[in-house]
């Protein structure tokens, strides 16, 4: 299909497209050929079925009610008692954990760039928390935090830091919160090796030359070293965005979304409406929202740059 | 330069022959042990040999994994013309993966699983009807009838137990004794008295619930049976409904069971934290000593090894109540699919209700009435499953949802448990209607 | 000289600081994992949680090798993510090139929309048409279904990291080359790779460990021991009323350990490049 409209659009500027336009055209499809065929193989098949059951009554416990839907499924899931605290859950996970991630994962990466002794030795230690399996990162902060037999909390009351030990992940003003910290901690070291491997293009010319013109640490950061990491900083942003907005297994693992929904994001909530109530239809239709929501996030970043670099 | 490039270069062309090398050597590999199986068996046995799939949860590092890996080669190897094929997957994934195995055909022929779940895979007909087989089974009087009841839908068993795991009131003497009382509370009324007392004289508290996961669901049914109300009831159409608002004195009993649950935290018979404890802190703390009393099932034995001092004083008792005696029976389930191998897969399933393996693994949890261990952890036990109550075979997934819904109201938000009841019956019927199971009456 | 002494000294002290931190930050959990793996049964959970053991002892350890099938599933696991690594490297140099190069192309510019659509699927839609897929193909209970499966979730990410180092090559250099009558595949394997050598590492490294950690799939698709890759495998000393936490806690500790002695060796790809004499500004 996509081939086919790009043919149409294409055929239009045939004329005025030059031979040589055209061998690259036909090179930069054989190049994307393989990875797309891996899209086809696994995933447009699932992002195909998710859109066509978020309009169909799909519940495989009761398969003898089926068939078109309409919006149904969409107007379930908005009159859920829980949906728009859940969104708005979604929204604060997802803005906190990509802005914390990549704070500490631009720190760690400046700081690791340094000349300093031991730097192997604490690379090394970074990315631990990125290698540790997810269940097991999950098991052992939930264990950790234990009010009755957890380390932090035996350790923040005999120092007098807290009275009384607190029930991190099970008060609902701070589960959620507990959980962001966790999953910064588990994804940060993504950002700084990233990060590391994009500082390397900086030059040291360039920047000795702005030192001796007198430009101050500060601004040589800004004005040389930030521009030079803007591309790559987008990229894992975005794509944490995604990851971040879809993640299920440490909330999963460490509050189940609990307690009374307080730390259930959008996911959660999918998973819910598939694997215990098994109705395909209304987790679809939330997915579709899902999705609706960040590609239109995306598009309006879009259009926002693309009058910016007009203007 | 070229030097590193090249390097890493053959590093991967090297990775590249060897993912090559080690996958074609796999699939021979494979392949080779599937000829040299079937023509040896058709040697021996001259029959066509089946292969039964069989999922288990079982742990495999354990001492009673080890037992049932064993038990099932012996079977294997005694049986010329059955195979069995042991697959080890934990109860985390089991679900997940047996819906999605399910939905795709390829359930496998037997699997152990959870009884929450029996509900659902009856609803999906995934399930083999076990009937006939198991009326013309020599051993069927042995087996607990209210156990085979709670399987049979319809008239018709769709799942056999695999062992039980009954509910008992669990209590640190020590700490009682502490308190100056003699033995654990019989009612309500007297934990909600001894609750203050206890943690006046011992600093701790007298109970332990669990407010939140996949156990609270398991207790707000003990607790509700306690009182004569149930969730959901079978009407005469074969369908089932939750009647408390059509009935005002189930209603109020429903509301007495949530005033439980508020008074037991208002009086600090159980810690604050508790109202969102999950299995695993209530079991673990209690395990330590934290609290005096708790209702819970006989795998806490298990922490007799890693808690010995605090576990030594443990004794089991019947589980208070408020007018009638009962408690939570989890009927862990063996299922059986609907199978073409149905004729072996019976074979099979009377080996693992057999009094041999029974004896050998579930000792202190056995489904059956001629395997009762001696120890206080499975008699004391086995002596409550006549008073034990399970779900209701409905699809549970969105019920126990709502459930523990219900308890975070009534705990976390402290809402009236008249209101919570009300709320909670219309909910319960609500997830009935969307999966089809919803009485009419 | 880029600043004072004074202000050098300061600036060493501060990284120290921050560096200091971090590795705490990050180094405690696994801490306490070791430390729970060495000690006895008896003191691992306690009301007094202490990151001391009088009893330090090997048991756990003992049982994860002896006991289980540890190995078979770091081996498993070692194979699939490597394979899977590969392949999506592979796949990616191209695309991300094509994305990077071309995307004027209308078809390109769909192609990333694809890319970046197929990251926003929950896990949980995917658990069965994948399953289903699979089946169909007849690769349950295979390593090709693991391996295609990483692949695919990995593609995208890798795609857009190779298109946006590739981005920061100017196209001059590739012009010259291409004067110079190297063929595209040349100037992208001969040109852009060497150059932009530090991202490679740090996007396989991604893949790799995305392979090596994934839980989910590596479950549902695969039946039997023989099969089983790490982290389903250690998951499995997570039993359903009672965690082995030693076994659970050595389990990890020894498949955490190769992949950081791994990193040790793969860090300086990462920072020592050979951008250092080619590309300037």
């Amino acid at each position: 299909m996509f081939f086919y409209l790009t043919k149409r659009g294409e055929n239009m500027k045939k004329a005025a497209m030059s031979l040589r336009e055209r061998k690259f055209r036909r090179i930069a499809y054989i190049y994307v050929l393989p990875a797309l065929l891996f899209f086809f193989l696994l995933n447009a098949y699932p992002l195909l079925s998710v859109l066509w059951d978020s309009f169909q009554i799909k519940n495989l416990l009761n398969k003898a009610v089926s068939g078109f839907a309409g919006m149904e499924n969409y107007k379930e899931v908005i009159s859920n008692e829980y949906f728009l605290g859940t969104l708005r859950n979604t929204f604060i996970w997802t803005v906190l954990s990509v802005a914390g991630e990549y704070i500490l994962g631009l720190t760690s990466a400046v700081a690791l760039n340094q000349n300093v002794r031991g730097r192997t030795f604490f690379r090394a230690l970074v990315i631990i928390p990125w290698i540790v399996p997810i269940v097991v990162a999950g098991l052992t902060w939930d264990w950790m935090l234990s009010p009755d037999y957890g380390i932090i909390n035996y350790w923040l009351t005999s120092m007098g830091l807290i009275k009384e030990p607190v029930y991190w992940l099970g008060e609902m003003d701070t589960a959620l919160l507990t959980i962001v910290f966790v999953n910064i901690w588990r994804s940060f070291p993504f950002y700084t090796i990233t990060l590391l491997a994009g500082l390397q293009s900086v030059s040291r010319d360039v920047l000795e030359a702005a030192a001796i013109d007198g430009a101050g640490v500060r601004q040589r950061f800004f004005k040389i070293v930030m521009p030079q990491l803007k591309t790559v900083s987008l990229t894992i942003v975005f794509i944490h965005i995604i990851w971040t907005a879809i993640n299920f297994d440490f909330i999963w693992i460490m509050t189940q979304g609990g307690p009374l929904h307080s730390s259930e994001t959008l996911p959660i909530m999918i998973y819910r409406y598939a694997m215990q109530e098994y109705n395909f239809g209304n987790a679809s239709a939330l997915a579709s929202m899902m999705l609706g929501f960040m590609l239109s996030g995306f598009i309006l970043y879009y259009l926002y740059t693309a009058r910016k670099s007009r203007a | 330069m070229k030097n590193k490039l090249s390097l890493i270069f053959s590093f991967v062309l090297v990775i590249g022959l060897l993912a090559g090398c080690g996958g074609g050597r796999n699939e021979t590999a494979n392949t080779s042990t599937d000829t040299g199986n079937s023509p040896a068996k058709e040697n021996a046995g001259k029959t066509e040999a089946v292969t039964l799939n069989f999922w288990s949860a079982l742990d495999p590092s354990s001492e009673e994994g080890r037992t049932i890996k064993q038990l099932v080669e012996q079977f294997d190897s005694s049986r010329e013309d059955i195979n069995i094929n042991l697959q080890v997957i934990s109860y985390d994934v089991m679900h997940d993966k047996l819906v999605a195995a399910i939905n795709a055909g390829d359930a496998p022929d037997i699997s152990w699983g959870l009884s929450e779940w029996f509900g659902e895979f009856n609803q999906f007909d995934a399930l083999m009807d076990l009937t006939d087989y198991f009326n013309s089974w020599e051993d069927k009087d042995k087996i607990y009838s209210n156990v085979i009841e709670a399987y049979t839908v319809d008239g018709k068993l769709k799942a056999l137990p695999n062992y039980l795991g009954i509910r008992a009131l669990l209590y640190h003497d020590d700490i009682l004794k502490e308190a100056g009382y003699n033995g654990p509370p019989a009612t309500w009324d007297e934990l909600l008295a001894m609750g203050p007392v206890i943690k006046e004289k011992t600093g701790k508290e007298a109970f332990g619930i669990a407010g939140s996961g996949v156990r609270s669901p398991q207790e707000l049914i003990m607790y509700l049976a306690q009182n004569d109300v149930v969730i959901a009831e079978k009407m005469s159409d074969g369908k089932y409904k939750n009647t408390w608002q059509d009935n005002p004195d189930q209603l109020a009993r429903a509301a007495e069971v949530f005033q439980f649950y508020q008074d037991l935290l208002s009086t600090k018979t159980i810690k604050s934290d508790a109202k969102t404890w999950g299995w695993e802190e209530e079991d673990q703390n209690f395990a330590l000593g934290q609290y005096a009393m708790v209702v819970d099932g006989s795998w806490m034995q298990t922490y007799e090894v890693a808690q010995p001092e605090e576990m030594a004083d443990v004794k089991i008792a019947a589980p208070m109540y408020k007018s009638t005696p009962a408690t939570f029976m989890e009927i862990a389930p063996l299922f059986i699919y609907k199978t073409a191998k149905a004729d072996a897969t019976w074979e099979f399933a009377k080996f693992l209700l057999g009094a041999e393996y029974q004896s050998a693994v579930n000792l202190n949890e056995a489904p059956r009435t001629d395997i009762i261990s001696d120890s206080p952890w499975g008699r004391d036990f086995m002596a409550l499953a006549e008073t034990g109550v399970v779900f209701p075979a409905v699809s549970l997934g969105g019920i126990t949802n709502v459930m523990q819904d219900s308890l975070a109201k009534v705990l976390l938000k402290n809402e009236q448990p008249e209101d919570v009841a009300a709320w909670l019956s219309q909910a319960i019927n609500d997830s009935l209607k969307k999966t089809g199971e919803l009485s009419a009456e | 000289m880029l600043m004072s002494k004074k202000k050098k000294n300061f600036l060493q002290a501060v990284t120290y600081i921050v560096l200091i931190g971090f590795s705490l930050y990050c180094v405690f959990p696994f801490l306490w994992m070791f430390v729970t793996s060495i000690k006895p049964m008896k003191e691992i959970r306690s009301v007094t949680p202490s990151f001391w053991t009088s009893a330090p002892t090997f048991m756990h350890f003992d049982n994860v090798l002896n006991n289980s099938a540890f190995l078979t599933f770091f081996k498993n696991s070692m194979f699939i993510a490597v394979t899977s690594t590969v392949t999506a490297i592979v796949i990616s140099i191209f695309a991300g090139y094509a994305l990077s190069r071309f995307l004027r192309f209308r078809g390109i510019k769909l192609f990333s929309v694809a890319m970046l659509l197929s990251q926003m699927i929950p896990g949980v839609l995917l658990l069965i048409p994948l399953y289903l897929i699979m089946s169909n193909l007849g690769l349950i209970n295979t390593y090709l279904s693991l391996i295609l499966a990483y692949t695919t979730f990995t593609v995208p990410l890798c795609t857009f990291m190779m298109k946006s180092f590739f981005d920061g090559v100017p196209f001059e250099m590739e012009e010259a080359a291409e004067i110079d009558g190297c063929s595209k595949l040349g100037i992208i394997f001969r040109i852009l790779l060497p150059v932009s050598l530090p991202s490679l590492v740090s996007t396989s490294l991604f893949a790799f460990l995305n392979a090596w950690n994934e839980f989910m799939f590596g479950f549902v698709f695969i039946n039997d021991e023989s099969h089983r890759t790490l982290t389903p495998g250690i998951s499995l000393f997570k039993g359903l009323y009672q965690t082995d936490w030693g076994s659970l806690m050595a389990s990890s500790v020894l498949s955490v350990l190769p992949v950081i002695l791994l990193f040790i060796f793969l860090q300086r790809f990462i920072v020592e490049g050979m951008t250092s004499g080619s590309v300037k500004g």
